[in-house]
């Protein structure tokens, strides 16, 4: 065994709160396998990453329970010297942040040098990692570099003194996602070279699909499911891993219909200690779920190894699917209640030989020209819904702000149908006044309506409960509210009075699948209800499938493709499009895509 | 001993749990209060008039009727303190005041306006900021005459550049974040923009910075008073009266001395009660 | 970096004109009639006004501004009212002192803020009792700091002396420091440490703090950064994490502070010369406040302002030319 946990447990203080971040974990680790911890934000993958390595952060006053082992080392109680050496020799860390993780003021190749301890080394290394004019490379600074290469920096950092054991803790997911791509290239090639293990730790099922052999998935600290990847993905037998499968978005998947989600936590955090952590979200939960927690056991008719910790049969579980769609649609509020968006005759936006340039610091105090749109005509009807992709640096931000009014072309004409658009931005809670209560927020927009107090708040508590919320978050202040509450909030805020154009600036990125899929739900039946016009940006191919009639694909500020959704993403006119969606880390079932 | 380990910010307010550093930060702010209160009373709260000769030169403390001693005329060095300590804080106050009214001012339009007007703003202010401000300030005093008013003044003019920058750079930090975009997009006008959607936000960190900067304006207007440039005598200062009584350190030492304990007590209630002020304001992760 | 180098030098020119603009306003303000200070109370007013004329004093304010302006690039700072000769050559008896004291304080304060941070956010056992002490330093007033050491050290200790610079080494520099070594007065040289502490200390503890936070907070931050994890991932030491990782990264607000302390020490001079009789200008400026002696006052203020602007140029520079983000 390259590297094993048994029966870990680990707790970590933050914030003056005490939790069991991890709560009986066994996990072995072959040599030369490459296993996927997948889970959601809080599962604890990430502290499970650092444990291995020893290097849990000391201001959390960890305390740790059970046994971590690299290559015969004791990585709980070893001491500091035997750390060490495991660390240098035998350990490989890649994290998720490529900028925060390289020393700035340090060059690349003096950082690299560290492990090496070698230059010749350093630069045979950084070629392998796929580093043109790799001697040239050594003495550019991290900031000099892009995402994708300072992410191959790290990994060259990480193979440097052949590891047998790669951690790679959400490697890809600050990449784009062509880059992604290349990155998860480099490590099965490294995997097949050197002969190394590797963790790889995601929130995409997608990319331990791709990557992995075998996969374990961990909810609120424990591993409930854990198999060969194939297996599992293909057979899923908990009703957790049911959910992420059902919940994810892929480039196959049905475009009508809604999308299944997860019921919210609503138990507290004491309640789930208690029995299954998920027993109260789970649609199949019976009394004894909330009693007593189930322990991971072999899955009958399945393959060997398959295990799963989950009280219910394997058949039961298997028929969740259409279930999770069922509360998908009960969870849906009802809007009929709301005003249909206004019509207009022609077109909602028109844009013609658009361009947008800025002007930004370069070094050395020269202004830098940054072309972020490059001559782009388009054209959207009233009341369709165009999904607008791209990957960072595209311009498409740019050409929603465009529109919206907040930033002002450079050339070429807009035209905008009169009544202000709304939008919608990504990040939900900076969006929205943090000292403002949500009533307060909404009311606001009321005020050019000159109605009375009591009009206003009767319609505030109406659009609230047309979101799905109580009306008693009118009270409340956003930070108090969830991530995904607060989006509706958002959402009630630009619906509140029925705006002819919906913008939407990659509202879901920031949300776990199940969010995110409940929140495209929420916003495809509004515009099949109300007929509004709906410009959706987002660097999600399967995201902007399911949202847009049709597809407008943007490369570095220029329109590369416009065509009717499916007919993109299955016969892609540009090289760049097609580009794209072979990037798309698809679940891989047998060699073939699956959903 | 591990080199992952950031301690708390403070060694002082809010090491102990978070219930512990709550009481103990509201202790800190009532010490502030209690403080102004003392200087607000200190007519009621002397036994003597300060400036009269009332009992035998240079009594020690502790002396009957003399707490604190008496000085080299008989002046009661009590009531000289609680006078001189009303001076100090209430000017301090008011130049952190009028500080921060101009800073702010000038600090919130520059924030919010960008463009040319930002930037001829804080060039000017950062003009300001270059100059050496307490030498400055003192040339100024000189020029006009010694006097507690124009040493106020002395010392205001080279003050709020300080605020005004620092008060800029919430206002900007505000002003480009999301919500402002957001409340434009709903339609809402730009003063009601800024008064309802950057100010509110501006005004936790101005206080806060306010607030420990008293301290820092003590010892500055001390420093003043002690060089001859506050009130002239006989009135009771209390650098001034440090100052005067310097050639009495090694024989009746509490004469100079405690006009200077006062100002530490000073000093140090401030800079602790601005400590929990912005332990209480700060916003929670 | 030319470019920035000579947009600097701009700046401090300009800062320098609009310095010599206020010192020259508020010498036009000032209640003292420099000629009437010069001449005695009893001069005669025809004598006044041809002494006006000789000076140059009824000519339009511009154009005295320039004679200004021209007399401070010649060295020509006015004469003192108190001691009747150029504030120039006061100047160049004082200053010597008065920059010892400030370079020692310096160091001690570079010193304490290093021990000061380093001890906090590596959380050295019983440190905490140290910094306590350099706070309430650093909350006292200077003057109280002063006359406390003094009852402290030289009265009840009796290990320091009271005031004064020591030795009377009439050395090439006028540093005693470098004198006393350079004649090989090795108990002067001894002396003048021991003169040098007790106001070096009073001098270094408020700017120490300063430092001493900022530095703490950087090391802090440091310390808890996503690279400081990667170095540790890849096996390194605790010694080589810290300095090659963790040091570099942390002293660029340090720097910019102990520049911006450094020009306060000169402000703060006045009050400790002034307790401890040392012969600098700042003892010299406290003596010409009583007695209104402006062109003193005036010729202080532009000297030592010189000094902190051209410090915290230098300090802006040697910033810029530190950190490869900036320069790049």
């Amino acid at each position: 065994m390259t590297a094993s946990v048994r029966g870990l447990t680990v707790s970590l203080t933050r914030g003056g709160v005490t939790s069991d971040v991890i709560r009986g974990v066994n996990l072995e680790i072959a040599p030369g396998e490459i296993v996927g911890l997948v889970g959601e934000s809080g599962s604890g993958k990430s502290v499970l990453a650092l444990a291995l390595l020893g290097l849990l952060p000391e201001s959390s006053a960890p305390r740790i329970s059970g046994a971590v082992t690299v290559a015969g080392v004791d990585m709980v109680h070893g001491n500091a010297a035997d750390l060490r050496r495991v660390r240098s020799t035998e350990l490989g860390a890649i994290f998720q942040d490529p900028m925060t993780s390289l020393n700035p003021t340090m060059r690349i190749g003096a950082q690299v040098t560290e492990s090496t301890h070698s230059t010749a080394e350093s630069i045979r290394l950084l070629s392998l990692v796929g580093i043109h004019k790799a001697a040239e490379r050594m003495h550019a600074y991290p900031h000099e570099l892009s995402g994708g290469l300072r992410q191959r920096v790290m990994t060259a950092i990480a193979v440097s003194g052949t590891p047998s054991l790669i951690v790679a803790d959400e490697p890809t997911t600050a990449l784009d996602v062509t880059v992604q791509a290349q990155v998860l290239d480099l490590l099965r090639e490294l995997r097949l070279t050197l002969g190394c293990s590797v963790l790889i730790i995601t929130h995409d099922l997608g990319v331990a699909s791709q990557l992995a052999d075998r996969i374990a998935v961990m909810y609120a600290g424990r591993i409930v499911e854990q198999g060969a990847v194939h297996e599992v993905l293909r057979k899923p037998a908990n009703p957790y891993t049911v959910g992420l499968l059902g919940a994810r978005l892929s480039l196959g998947m049905r475009r009508q219909g809604l999308l299944a989600t997860l019921a919210p936590e609503t138990a507290s955090p004491d309640e789930r200690m208690l029995g299954c952590a998920y027993h109260s979200r789970c649609l199949l939960a019976t009394s004894e779920c909330a009693i007593e927690a189930p322990p991971l056991a072999q899955v009958e008719s399945r393959a060997d190894g398959h295990v799963t910790a989950c009280w219910r049969s394997p058949e039961k579980v298997s028929a969740l699917g259409t279930s999770l769609r069922d509360r998908a649609a009960a969870e849906l509020p009802d809007l009929a209640a709301l005003a249909p968006a206004p019509l207009s005759k022609g077109p909602a936006v028109e844009v013609a030989d658009l361009t947008c340039t800025f002007t930004a610091k370069g070094g050395r105090g020269r202004a830098k020209s940054i072309h972020a749109i490059q001559g782009i005509s388009l054209r959207v009807e009233s009341g369709e819904a165009l999904s607008v992709v791209g990957e960072s640096g595209s311009g498409k931000s740019t050409l929603l702000r465009i529109i919206a009014g907040l930033t002002p072309a450079t050339s070429g004409t807009v035209f905008v149908t009169p009544g202000q658009p709304q939008m919608v931005f990504q990040d939900a809670g900076s969006s929205l006044t943090p000292w403002l209560s949500v009533g307060e927020t909404l009311r606001e927009r009321l005020l050019a309506l000159r109605i009375s107090r009591s009009e206003a708040n009767r319609r505030v508590e109406h659009i609230l409960e047309s979101m799905g919320l109580p009306a008693s978050v009118a009270g409340v202040r956003p930070s108090e509210l969830s991530g995904g509450q607060r989006q509706r909030v958002v959402l009630a805020r630009a619906m509140i009075i029925p705006p002819s154009i919906l913008l939407c600036d990659e509202p879901t990125s920031a949300l776990d699948a199940s969010l995110a899929a409940s929140m495209l739900n929420l916003i495809r039946e509004m515009r099949k209800r109300l007929g509004t016009t709906v410009l959706f940006v987002t660097h999600d191919l399967a995201v902007a499938r399911l949202m847009g009639d049709r597809i407008a694909v943007m490369n570095r500020g220029r329109l590369v493709e416009v065509g009717e959704a499916d007919s993109v993403i299955s016969r892609p006119k540009d090289p760049y499009t097609a580009a794209l969606i072979a990037a798309v880390p698809e679940i891989i079932i047998d060699g073939e895509p699956g959903s | 001993m591990s080199l992952i380990a950031p301690a708390p910010p403070r060694w002082r307010a809010t090491s102990t749990g978070f219930a512990a550093g709550l009481r103990l930060n509201f202790l800190l702010v009532s010490l502030l209060v209690l403080t102004t209160l003392i200087a607000l009373f200190a007519r009621i709260l002397a036994p003597h008039d300060p400036v009269q000769p009332v009992g035998g030169l240079n009594l020690p403390p502790g002396s009957d009727g003399f707490p604190f001693g008496t000085d080299a005329i008989g002046r009661d060095m009590l009531s000289r303190t609680l006078y001189g300590i009303q001076a100090s804080w209430f000017s301090a106050l008011l130049v952190v005041a009028v500080g921060l009214l101009i800073g702010g001012v000038i600090g919130v339009i520059a924030g919010v306006a960008s463009g040319w007007v930002d930037a001829v703003l804080m060039r000017m202010t950062d003009l300001f900021l270059a100059l050496p401000g307490v030498l400055v300030s003192i040339a100024i005093v000189a020029a006009l005459g010694a006097g507690l008013g124009n040493t106020l003044i002395g010392v205001s003019v080279v003050w709020w550049p300080y605020y005004a920058r620092m008060i800029r750079g919430e206002a900007r930090s505000i002003a480009v974040r999301p919500h402002v975009e957001a409340a434009r997009l709903a339609g809402i006008s730009r003063g009601r923009v800024i008064l309802r959607h950057v100010l509110p936000g501006v005004v936790p960190t101005a206080v806060v910075t306010a607030s420990l900067d008293v301290g820092n304006v003590v010892l500055l207007l001390a420093g003043l008073s002690f060089l001859g440039l506050g009130q002239s005598a006989p009135a009771p200062e209390l650098g001034a009266d440090t100052a005067r009584a310097l050639s009495q350190l090694l024989s009746e030492w509490w004469v100079p001395v405690v006009p200077g304990i006062a100002v530490l007590i000073l000093s140090l209630v401030a800079n602790l009660g601005g400590d929990g002020i912005r332990a209480l304001t700060a916003k929670r992760r | 970096m030319i470019t920035s180098l000579a947009k600097r030098l701009g700046i401090t020119v300009v800062l320098l004109f609009i310095l010599s603009g206020i010192i020259f306003f508020l010498q036009s303000i000032s209640p003292g009639d420099p000629v009437k200070a010069y001449l005695g109370a009893n001069a005669s007013r025809a004598d006044v006004l041809s002494e006006r004329h000789r000076l140059g004093l009824d000519q339009p304010t511009i154009v005295q501004f320039g004679g200004f302006l021209v007399g401070l690039v010649h060295g020509d700072l006015g004469v003192s009212y108190r001691t009747h000769r150029p504030v120039f050559k006061d100047f160049a008896t004082y200053l010597p002192a008065t920059i010892e004291l400030v370079v020692f304080a310096f160091l001690l304060a570079i010193l304490l803020a290093v021990t000061f941070a380093f001890s906090a956010a590596l959380r050295v056992p019983g440190s905490s009792f140290y910094r306590g002490i350099l706070l309430v330093g650093a909350t006292a007033p200077p003057f109280l700091l002063a006359i406390g050491g003094i009852v402290l050290f030289y009265q009840q200790l009796g290990v320091l002396p009271a005031s004064g610079r020591g030795p009377d080494d009439r050395g090439p520099t006028g540093f005693l420091v470098i004198d006393t070594l350079v004649n090989g007065d090795i108990p002067g040289f001894g002396s003048t440490l021991q003169h040098l502490l007790l106001p070096g200390l009073v001098l270094a503890i408020a700017p120490a703090i300063s430092i001493g936070r900022i530095l703490r907070s950087s090391l802090e931050s440091t310390l808890s950064a996503d690279y400081v994890r990667t170095a540790r991932s890849k096996g390194l030491g605790r010694g080589r994490v810290l300095i090659k990782h963790v040091l570099r990264n942390s002293i660029g607000p340090a720097i910019s502070m102990s520049g911006l302390q450094l020009g306060f020490m000169f402000a703060g001079v006045v009050v400790v010369e002034q307790v401890f009789s040392w012969p600098g200008i700042g003892n010299y400026l406290a003596s010409s406040i009583p007695v209104s002696d402006f062109p003193a006052i005036a010729g202080v203020t532009l000297v030592l302002g010189t000094i902190y602007i051209i410090t915290n140029a230098v300090v802006d520079l040697l910033q810029a030319a530190a950190d490869p983000r900036l320069v790049a």
